[in-house]
């Protein structure tokens, strides 16, 4: 468990994360989001004990960073920004180095080595040097620096920066299959991605937790449930009738004419009403096709955004 | 901190420096081998290392010791470092050994100049000993302001710049002011050149040592503060 209370930290006059708090139960997969420069990293590097906050307390699994900080970090795995590595050695050289530094016990550290390889999928470059690999494999490298010494929490800072769709998708499932044994914290800019892997989101603007919820609620919470958009073919132009003969629309609006004579409304109810049904037998009655209906739905992306621009204001 | 001096020594090897290291050193001690040792036909070494620890040193480490944590910094690595349970002293001792045993390496190659000079005459093997002890203390004092410079800035070339002013200017100051002879290290290392094991001597060289690994480790914790 990660208890953060009223941590802040600052750069001289300049602060870079400002009185947070919150708590992060043991096995969840937690997004922490925000725009460039919002304190993610500043966050995350408190949290492995890289950087000091200049006031709050972290607590790792019951040990206070600054009073136990050896304790803390073992119980951490952090994948830095950019997976910074010694990059003249080889991948199991590397492993080992981290083991040695983590304080792997010498007896079962070769076993234990060999099989954090196998498990970020490193077994056949285990022999190359790091500088050789490819941008994929690193990130591999680190994320399994980060695996050893069986810490109980992964940090992860931007760990699918800079790879190809088919790395991204391999790197993602090696979270969620970490997911199941770990609590994993993770930064990215990718929302659709966090929205995928995380049960949880941390927003931070500025410094300051401007949202904590499940990625759902946040899309719930932003989303325009009276709004349905509809594409029609409507040739003898009775669309603009329809509000007069359904009972509950609010508004209906022309967005785009489409070049194969088709229109696209977005029609508001009033309120919580599914207007769907209705419309369907209403529209058929007029004679104007659809070809096209769905309920507005929003993504993490929306969410992001409307809370971003809501703390910029 | 047998793991980082591990990691660090093969660095040095699987790499360049530590045989350019061992090869200049041995050049240096070549030519006073040559000026000293054949041109005035002594059996004396100890001259042949007060003269390598003078001016060999100060060539020797600052290549040894300026990526020590200035190349940490510039990649990033030190974040694995310093997020590791593994304490700084353990790091930082585990660096500045690993950059001795270099030197030790050397010192013990070194041993071939008594071998030719023992077919020409008898060598004094105590004079010999005890210069290669104070070279091994010097070289420590050395290495621990290497250090220190080297995690004062990400630039490499910076450490080792400051690295070889310093030594240089440790150098000269006695002739400046024999006020400030106590700022020379090799003020404290005569004696052993005479053969003589001063307790003094080695004590003031790792004092000098100690403060300085101190510094160290204090700019590297102060790191997490002002980071």
């Amino acid at each position: 468990m990660i208890e953060v209370k009223n941590v802040t930290k600052k750069y001289g006059k300049f602060v870079a994360i400002d009185n947070i708090s919150f708590t992060i139960n043991d096995g969840e997969i937690i997004g922490l989001l925000g725009p460039n420069g919002a304190g993610k990293s500043t966050t995350m590097n408190m949290l492995t004990g890289f950087i000091e906050q200049t006031s709050g307390e972290i607590i790792i699994d019951g040990y206070n960073t600054l009073k136990k900080p050896k304790k803390a970090k073992k119980e951490i795995g952090y994948m830095p920004e950019g997976v910074p590595l010694y990059t003249d050695l080889t991948v199991k050289e590397f492993i080992t180095y981290m083991a040695e530094l983590k304080k792997v016990d010498r007896k079962t550290r070769k076993e234990k080595v060999q099989k954090i390889i196998e498990q970020a999928g490193l077994k056949e470059v285990q022999g190359k040097l790091i500088k050789n690999l490819s941008r994929g494999y690193k990130q591999r490298v680190s994320m399994a620096g980060a695996l050893v010494g069986e810490p109980k929490i992964l940090i992860l800072d931007e760990p699918t920066v800079g790879l190809d769709p088919k790395q991204i998708t391999e790197i993602r499932n090696l979270i969620k299959e970490l997911g199941k044994t770990h609590t994993v914290i993770l930064s990215s800019h990718i929302l659709s991605e966090v929205s995928q892997i995380c049960n949880k989101v941390i927003i931070i603007n500025k410094g300051k937790l401007v949202a904590i919820d499940t990625p759902e609620n946040l899309e719930n919470k932003v989303s325009n449930k009276n709004c349905i958009y509809v594409t029609v073919e409507d040739t003898e132009n009775k669309m603009k009738n329809i509000k007069e003969k359904i009972q509950g629309i609010n508004k209906i609006d022309l967005i785009k004419e489409n070049e194969d004579g088709t229109k696209e409304y977005v029609i508001e109810s009033k309120n919580d009403i599914d207007l769907r049904k209705i419309l369907f037998t209403e529209l058929a009655k007029e004679n104007i096709t659809i070809f096209e209906m769905k309920k507005a739905d929003s993504t993490l992306e929306d969410a992001f955004m409307k809370i971003i621009e809501g703390g910029n204001k | 901190m047998l793991a980082v001096m591990k990691k660090e020594l093969k660095s040095y090897f699987f790499s360049p420096i530590g045989y350019v290291v061992i090869g200049i050193f041995l050049l240096c001690f070549s030519v006073f081998f040559y000026l000293t040792v054949i041109s005035y036909g002594s059996v004396d070494l100890s001259v042949l290392y007060y003269y390598t620890a003078l001016y060999g040193l100060i060539i020797i480490v600052p290549i040894l010791t300026m990526r020590t944590f200035a190349e940490e910094r510039k990649t990033g690595t030190e974040q694995l470092l310093l997020t590791s349970p593994t304490g700084m002293f353990k790091v930082v001792l585990g660096k500045l050994l690993s950059a001795l045993l270099v030197i030790i390496i050397t010192l013990l190659i070194s041993f071939m100049f008594f071998f030719i000079v023992m077919y020409f005459g008898t060598p004094n093997i105590v004079t010999t000993l005890v210069s290669m002890l104070g070279f091994v203390l010097i070289s420590i004092a050395a290495l621990s302001f290497g250090v220190f410079a080297s995690s004062l800035t990400e630039n490499q070339v910076i450490a080792g710049v400051i690295t070889v002013a310093f030594l240089i200017i440790s150098l000269f100051i006695p002739d400046i002011s024999s006020k400030f002879s106590g700022f020379a290290l090799m003020n404290y290392y005569s004696n052993f050149a005479q053969g003589v094991i001063s307790i003094e001597n080695i004590i003031s060289l790792l004092l000098f040592s100690v403060v300085f690994i101190s510094l160290t480790i204090i700019v590297m914790q102060r790191r997490k503060i002002v980071k």
